[in-house]
């Protein structure tokens, strides 16, 4: 077993894994364990994640009011901390899809790719 | 960002872990469900998961300021750490408590008299007008320059002349008559200096001219004490000098001046006056936007328009005017010893320093294996030196709290040793109080010292040699060749600092010793002398003055234990006038006059009273008065400066030529030579004088006298002159009708008081240099016998081997002492570069006294001797069995 070292709340991913849980918990709220697990199908495993940094995200995000916990019961009947999206997070999602899109089209039309 | 990061962390990071439970619980339902065993369901959650107490700890650190956090976490540490060796850490503490106590104590003085500024409103703006001569500037007055000056409006937004009120004015209309200080200022001296009026007003211009009728203005201290805060006392008449005055204002409580005032009274200048006698001061305000050199190119100019007024032989070609802040004037001469003081006491820092850094060392070298320990469990050099440096920083804070307690205790010890005549420190020091820039040197130097004396053994243990260490056995591997030569470094040091500051000490105990061995030229036993203000009206021509010493004279003699009695303007080692002089008959050359001396005028018994010899001719005698030919006596120093070869009681003297009408007098025989005193000082060569009796004065000088200075009575008995207080100044009052006596003092307190500034700077220095000295002693002793210690196993092996004990301990006693001379020579060195800073401090010894230098380093090295020995006797106590079963 190869220890890889986990990708720090520094490094590239930590505005996009913000973003991505914001986008992951437009459809409802989730606990923690769900939300790792939808990011890790929709991104087809291409970010390879400890689930463990997950929480510091998320924990970050409710300082900064963009949502909002509750602990509840979970589909397996075990108790579980629901994440919900806030207003103010509903808000921040659009805003940082909005940049995130102007980066990629920026960072396309640097490398020559076609614009779809 | 909100503050709910910070807050509940405990809870939020148990809510967390119950959060990181459920997650791997979920995980291991998932696993579980593909097929997986228990166990390797639960495997596979945590490895996919990942170290769930690194996902806490990252949470935990993002909810904590992590210096914060940190440096508590240092702090807690240092402190456990320091509290388990109490010893060591009481000795350091001290010793950097009084290093940094003297610093403190001597840093109170300075930020009092150098660095706070004036207590008057704006007062970069106050310059003090200075009169400008070949031998240097200083800073009084005349009325002629007064009247030129305050014309300069160009520069100046206000101008104003004050004098100290050294001739004291005589309180009466109450039952006890008082001497008090009256201050003469002229009418914009309340509005330049920003003196804030309680009742009242201040002097008007009409009030400050000549006739402007008798008014006077009260300190509130005096409004107090003497007329119970009255609240009429405004338009109400005191009696001063024996005539009404009328009060015409009381001036705020806040008002300081440097000379204290109890009130004012106006001086109310002639302007047309051409009297050249300097006796006051004058202080102005500059415009805004002028700077110094700008008023001082203008007073320039000034000199052209005082020449034009006032005839070019009023000023000669070397003499102008000038200006420097008022501040700078005020404190004058003190900067510099000062400075010097705080130099010393800086050394004493650094020994302190060297000290401690000492002792830390050694406790590190003791603590190298925890250190190792540490790093092998994962600590940075950085934090292993951020830990040490906090224990040091504990050390140092304590040290300069407990310093800050000692040093305002010892800045009060300070001034009460401290010579008279340093400025500004209000009464008795009052204006020494504790304020932020004292709290942030004290700061500021316990951290310097705590980094200085921290860094050294930080950085030399925190290189550790992990796998040596750790393998070494015992406590006794520690010392490393690093640090054992940085202990000798650090020793060396402080036994060069301490030589310096005892040197130092050596050349001012000597320059002490020379002054006592001075003969003032008198004999100051048994003679007790005050000063009775003779400022009033009634004082104003020779005669009645004349009149009041006769009687005194007469009165006091008759008291019983009085040997001899007599009254002068100028007290032997206070100081006096000077005066310009020509010898009738003999050619100036192209100067102005023959020159000039000092010049008293006395009663004729003044020379019988102090016991001053005739040398040649006669003294005076009663009969020398107003009616007879004019006479002056001179003393040997004049005689041999100005007749080395001709027979001065053949010549006479013209005193004060071409000093305007009102100073004529004709020439006056020189009828006696008397021996020399040391008037300016006892570190001073005696200078020229020249005597006159006070019956033979001009009225117009009498008058100025009688207005700048007080008349000094001199009393000599054959008992104890303290019993004779009472029925002298009873006797006084009578002759004088019932004018008070001030500043009763024996010639011997003036004595000890002229000497006092070499008192107190020798009794500094050597308090200074024996702790220096001490402190090396300490140090030397620290390092010896804890090299010895570790060495036990060497020492025993030398032992079983046959090593004589003599010959170990000599081998220890060779090896401090090398340490010792080291730090001797290169002190030396030191001394030698440092003593001339010292040159203008001492008297009748060589900044490179060769007594000093070869006595102190010998005393120097026979304490380090002393302090060798006692490690050096322990070597040979070591028994070879024990130290080799130490292993």
């Amino acid at each position: 077993m190869v220890l890889k070292r986990p990708p720090e709340a520094g490094d590239i991913l930590q505005g996009t894994l913000d973003m991505l849980i914001l986008r992951t918990l437009v459809t409802g709220p989730a606990h923690g364990h769900t939300i790792a697990q939808v990011i890790e199908h929709t991104s087809e495993n291409a970010l390879d994640v400890e689930q463990g940094s997950l929480y510091p995200a998320l924990h970050r995000l409710e300082d900064r009011g963009w949502l909002s916990s509750q602990w509840g019961v979970s589909e397996n009947n075990r108790r579980a901390k629901f994440y919900q999206l806030t207003a103010k997070g509903r808000k921040e999602l659009a805003a940082a899809t909005g940049r995130w899109r102007r980066m990629t089209r920026a960072i396309g039309l640097i490398l020559g790719e076609q614009n779809e | 960002m909100s503050l709910r990061r910070f807050t509940h962390r405990s809870q939020k990071d148990n809510e967390l872990a119950e959060e990181i439970t459920s997650h791997l619980a979920h995980e291991q339902d998932r696993n579980t469900e593909r097929g997986l065993s228990a166990e390797e369901a639960r495997r596979q959650a945590r490895l996919k998961f990942g170290n769930p107490q690194v996902t806490r700890e990252r949470v935990w650190r993002y909810r904590s300021i992590a210096w914060i956090e940190d440096a508590w976490r240092d702090l807690r540490f240092a402190l456990r750490s320091l509290t388990k060796t109490p010893g060591f850490t009481a000795v350091a503490v001290v010793v950097i408590a009084v290093g940094i106590s003297v610093n403190t104590a001597v840093f109170s003085v300075i930020n009092t008299v150098l660095l706070e500024p004036l207590s008057y409103p704006d007062p970069q703006s106050l310059v003090q007008l200075m009169s400008l001569s070949a031998h240097g500037s200083f800073p009084m007055a005349n009325i002629p320059k007064f009247n030129i000056w305050h014309r300069q409006t160009s520069i100046f937004q206000q101008v104003a002349g004050y004098d100290v009120g050294g001739a004291g004015m005589n309180l009466t209309g109450g039952d006890h008559p008082e001497q008090v200080q009256g201050i003469h200022v002229t009418a914009g001296y309340f509005a330049l200096f920003g003196a804030p009026v309680v009742a009242g007003r201040t002097f008007t211009t009409m009030e400050d001219s000549p006739h402007g009728g008798h008014v006077a203005v009260l300190s509130y201290g005096l409004w107090k004490s003497r007329f119970g805060g009255n609240s009429n006392i405004v338009g109400s008449t005191i009696q001063l000098d024996g005539q009404p005055y009328l009060v015409v204002g009381v001036i705020g409580r806040s008002f300081v001046t440097d000379a204290p005032a109890d009130l004012w009274v106006p001086f109310q200048f002639d302007l047309t006056s051409q009297d050249l006698a300097h006796y006051f001061r004058v202080a102005a305000r500059l415009k805004p936007g002028i700077t110094l050199p700008q008023a001082n190119a203008q007073l320039k100019l000034a000199v052209d328009e005082y020449r034009r007024t006032y005839g070019t032989n009023s000023l000669s070609s070397q003499d102008g005017f000038g200006v420097v802040s008022l501040q700078e004037s005020i404190i004058g001469d003190t900067r510099f010893p000062l400075l010097v003081l705080l130099g010393a006491v800086g050394f004493v820092l650094l020994i302190a320093c060297a000290n401690v850094a000492n002792l830390l060392l050694a406790r590190a070298s003791a603590r190298k294996r925890e250190f190792a320990t540490r790093a092998a469990l994962g600590a940075g050099r950085s934090q292993i030196i951020r830990q040490l440096l906090t224990e040091s920083l504990v050390l140092s804070l304590s040290g300069g709290l407990l310093g800050l307690i000692l040093g305002f205790a010892g800045v009060r010890l300070l001034i009460s040793i401290s010579p008279g005549g340093i400025p500004r420190l209000g009464e008795g020091g009052s204006a020494v109080t504790l304020d932020p820039n004292i709290l942030l040197f004290t700061l500021g130097i316990s951290i310097f010292t705590g980094v200085l004396f921290g860094l050294f053994p930080a950085v030399s243990v925190s290189r550790p040699n992990l796998a040596a260490t750790l393998n070494e056995s015992g406590s006794r591997s520690g010392i490393s060749f690093r640090s054992s030569k940085l202990r000798s470094a650090l020793v060396v040091s402080e036994m060069a600092l301490a030589l310096i500051l005892v040197i130092g000490a050596a050349l001012l105990i000597r320059t002490f010793l020379k002054l006592q061995a001075v003969d003032p030229g008198f004999d100051p036993h048994n003679v007790l002398t005050m000063a009775m203000s003779i400022s009033g009206d009634r004082f104003q021509k020779t005669m009645p003055v004349a009149q009041v010493i006769r009687d005194g004279t007469e009165r006091l003699r008759a008291v019983p234990g009085v040997v001899d009695a007599a009254a002068t303007n100028c007290l032997a080692l206070q100081g006096g006038f000077g005066m310009i002089f020509d010898i009738v008959g003999r050619p100036k050359g192209n100067a102005p006059f023959t020159g000039g001396a000092g010049f008293y005028s006395i009663s004729y018994s003044y020379f019988d009273t102090f016991k001053i010899p005739l040398l040649r001719g006669r003294r005076f005698n009663e009969q020398d008065d107003g009616s007879a030919p004019g006479v002056v006596i001179i003393n040997q120093a004049m005689a041999r400066q100005y007749w080395p070869k001709g027979d001065p009681l053949k010549d006479r003297l013209q005193i004060a030529p071409g000093a305007g009408p009102a100073f004529a007098e004709p020439p006056r025989q020189i009828v006696g030579i008397v021996g020399d005193t040391h008037d300016d000082g006892l570190d001073r060569d005696p200078m020229p004088m020249m005597f006159i009796p006070l019956a033979q004065m001009p009225d117009a000088e009498t008058a100025l006298n009688s207005r700048v200075a007080p008349l000094w009575w001199i009393v000599r008995s054959n008992v104890d002159p303290h019993t004779l207080v009472t029925p002298i100044t009873a006797a006084l009052r009578e002759a004088s009708g019932g004018l008070p006596v001030a500043h009763v003092r024996t010639m011997e307190e003036i004595e000890i008081r002229t000497t006092s500034r070499q008192r107190f700077n020798m009794l500094l220095l050597t308090i200074f240099g024996a702790a220096g000295m001490l402190m090396a002693g300490i140090g030397v002793y620290g390092v010896m016998s804890y090299s010895v210690q570790q060495r036990t196993q060497e020492l025993g092996i030398r032992m079983a081997l046959g090593a004589q004990a003599s010959a170990l301990r000599n081998m220890v006693i060779g090896q401090g002492m090398r340490l010792t001379l080291v730090g001797v020579v290169i002190g030396i060195a030191g001394a030698f570069w440092l003593t001339r800073f010292l040159a203008s401090f001492l008297f009748g010894v060589k900044a490179w006294d060769p007594l000093a230098f070869i006595a102190t380093p010998v005393l120097l090295s026979a304490v380090a001797l002393i302090a060798i020995l006692i490690p050096a006797q322990r070597a040979t106590r070591v028994d070879p069995m024990t130290a080799l079963r130490l292993e």
